[in-house]
């Protein structure tokens, strides 16, 4: 009975992506075995690169038991600064620059406002995406925005041997935060807040801090995915992002990461990859959009249900 | 100075100017702030433009507000239980589009609200039974019903029943019916979340008290608090399918996160607990107030999000908690 105990238990540790990509994975071998070469799936999973990227600093936030829902509107405002011409003429490694201290910033003032503030997360976070896309809108003023300087495509387009550098880069991001949360103090902090912060706070966890930065990390990983978004669509845009803040919650809680969980990173990762290759089985089975929505919702509630954890104490 | 991380939330915690205009230990929260910008805003508007007291205006601006109230409500039901219902926005769609599949309203409405009924139970369930996260549980469901309502009705159109276009926009004893629609939700919920046992026991569940909640069914009263807020949405529903006549899959988008935002600034703290009907009342009136001052003030629509945002942050951060977090 014992073992038969350890046995679900070690089975639960196993994030659901896992066994998602799996099956994904073997319904296309099935259906599309021309598809499974390493040039087309990585073509398929540089697509979401900019997911992923979100993730990366969602899986932070949600672990330290707060949710980041700005990540569309500063998308939109680094898409906005890039393709606007306003900054055409500065050279390309400051426009990078720039943007970064925008999600930095965005970040942080979420971060003081959730764990300095102490308001909600949930509220702060959305408000925030609310007055972004108002000040996008408002300063693109209807007019279509302009093109994405030619070496944000050249950089995108790259490929090392048969996988493209956008996914690469997004390996190796992973990779440091991997590392970044394994092996410094604040990924200890971050993991304990995950598995209970009132004995985070008595074992002398700066909580508030903890928080602030996570969300500030999480801020700057938006801004990331909105270079990389932005390079791949090569244009403007006045109008993404709700999807893609949904699917980043999705992808990180069917990697195993839910409020009240310690964080871990190749879940979450393995999680966007699932989304990569759902949008593909979907459409090789010719669902439709409707049927899209409805298949990630389920996939998200029978992840969420599979784990079935709330802590009792913040809900 | 520093201050303990505490998790539970009973109360809640006032800055001095809150102080002010509440007692210090007040279960329904922060409302009087929302209910005086309100008042200001509406004499501003009154007496720098002529449009805004004419009664066309203020019909227009109750049944602006309407659908809004009817999902805040529920909103603001769920949270008392510590909850949140991501789902409400999707279910108006799929309401207006069932009520436009041209069925006979007497088979539409029951229909509508049995969905809701369904679709509130299975938040309910995963909620409380699974004990999956209320916004990953509803964030899921949201998902699921925007698909079932693009089934429905893949893009806008279809004609409503003309019974429910009679109750929107009709008059009863000389009183439009977006006006009757609105008190008769107000006092609806006041029985229910005021006036009854049951009201009583969603905040004793909301305050996590463990001594207040035994001997309360708190399952039962989650699953009630998550059909309710479904029964609310559908209503809103049935009010919009009869304002646009016909149906529309993305007509609730907004309504998710502007009910939030209503019930937050009528004083509900997300933490559960601690709120009230009339508060959240005034939080929708304020949002409907601003809005439509803008648009007589002709303010462009984008500086109109920019305001509803700034307000929420200002009011949010008005009224600090002890938790962090969601």
């Amino acid at each position: 009975m014992k073992r038969l105990d350890d046995l679900s238990r070690a089975a639960l540790r196993i994030p659901p992506s896992y066994i998602v990509l799996l099956v994904l994975l073997v319904t296309l071998w099935m259906m599309r075995p021309n598809l499974m070469n390493v040039a087309i799936l990585g073509t398929f999973a540089r697509q979401v690169v900019p997911l992923g990227i979100v993730v990366l600093g969602q899986l932070l936030v949600i672990s330290s038991r707060s949710i980041d829902l700005s990540a569309g509107g500063v998308i939109l405002f680094v898409n906005y600064l890039i393709s606007s011409g306003l900054l055409y003429e500065w050279p390309i490694l400051f426009v990078v620059l720039l943007c970064l201290s925008v999600g930095l910033s965005v970040g942080l003032l979420n971060g003081l406002l959730v764990g300095k503030r102490r308001a909600s997360a949930v509220i702060v976070t959305l408000a925030v995406n609310i007055i972004l896309i108002g000040l996008v809108e408002y300063l693109a003023n209807g007019k279509p925005p302009g093109d994405v300087p030619d070496q944000f495509r050249q950089l995108y387009n790259l490929r090392f041997g048969t996988l493209p550098a956008p996914v690469i880069f997004w390996f190796v991001l992973a990779g440091v935060m991997s590392g970044f949360l394994g092996r410094t103090v604040f990924g200890r902090f971050v993991w304990s807040i995950g598995s209970n912060p009132i004995s985070a706070h008595f074992s002398g966890v700066p909580v508030e801090r903890t928080v602030v930065l996570a969300h500030t990390i999480s801020g700057l990983m938006s801004a990331v995915a909105a270079l990389v978004q932005t390079s791949s669509i090569a244009v403007g845009s006045v109008r993404f992002g709700p999807e893609l803040v949904m699917n980043s919650i999705a992808a990180t809680i069917l990697g195993g990461v839910v409020f009240g969980r310690p964080a871990q990173v190749w879940g979450p990762f393995v999680g966007v990859l699932c989304f990569a290759l759902l949008f593909v089985v979907m459409t090789t089975m010719g669902v439709q959009e409707p049927g899209k929505l409805i298949a990630q919702g389920l996939i998200i509630l029978l992840a969420a249900i599979f784990y079935g954890v709330r802590s009792k104490s913040n809900s | 100075m520093k201050r303990p991380y505490i998790v539970e939330v009973k109360t809640t915690e006032m800055s001095q100017l809150g102080r002010l205009f509440v007692g210090a230990n007040s279960r329904h929260g922060l409302w009087t702030v929302p209910l005086l910008v309100a008042l200001a805003c509406s004499l501003a508007l009154a007496f720098s433009t002529n449009e805004f007291v004419s009664s066309q205006n203020i019909l227009n601006l109750v049944a602006q507000a309407a659908p809004l109230i009817l999902v805040s409500i529920g909103q603001m039901i769920v949270i008392l239980v510590r909850g949140l219902d991501l789902s409400v926005g999707s279910v108006v769609s799929l309401t207006t589009g069932i009520l436009s599949l041209n069925a006979p309203v007497y088979v539409a409405v029951p229909g509508v609200m049995l969905a809701a009924v369904v679709i509130g139970l299975l938040n309910g369930i995963t909620v409380t039974t699974f004990r999956v996260h209320p916004i990953i549980a509803t964030l899921s469901m949201m998902g699921i019903v925007q698909g079932i309502t693009m089934f429905v009705r893949p893009s806008a159109g279809g004609s409503v029943p003309s019974e429910i276009l009679f109750l929107v926009s009709g008059k009863l004893f000389g009183i439009y019916m977006p006006v009757i629609w609105v008190i008769a939700a107000i006092l609806v919920a006041w029985k229910v979340v005021h006036g009854s046992r049951f009201g009583l026991h969603l905040f004793a569940i909301g305050g996590g008290e463990t001594a207040a909640t035994f001997g309360i069914a708190e399952r039962r009263n989650v699953l009630a608090a998550y059909v309710l807020s479904s029964c609310f949405a559908a209503a809103a529903g049935i009010f919009l399918a009869g304002r646009i006549v016909s149906g529309d899959p993305n007509i609730g988008t907004q309504y998710a996160v502007d009910s939030i935002t209503a019930v937050a600034l009528g004083g509900t703290q997300l933490a559960g607990g601690v709120g009230s009907l009339h508060g959240t009342v005034i939080g929708c009136a304020l949002l409907a107030v601003i809005a439509n001052g803008m648009n007589l003030l002709n303010v462009s629509a984008f500086i109109q999000t920019i305001v509803k945002g700034l307000i929420l942050l200002a009011v949010i951060s008005l009224q600090p908690r002890k938790t962090i977090g969601l």
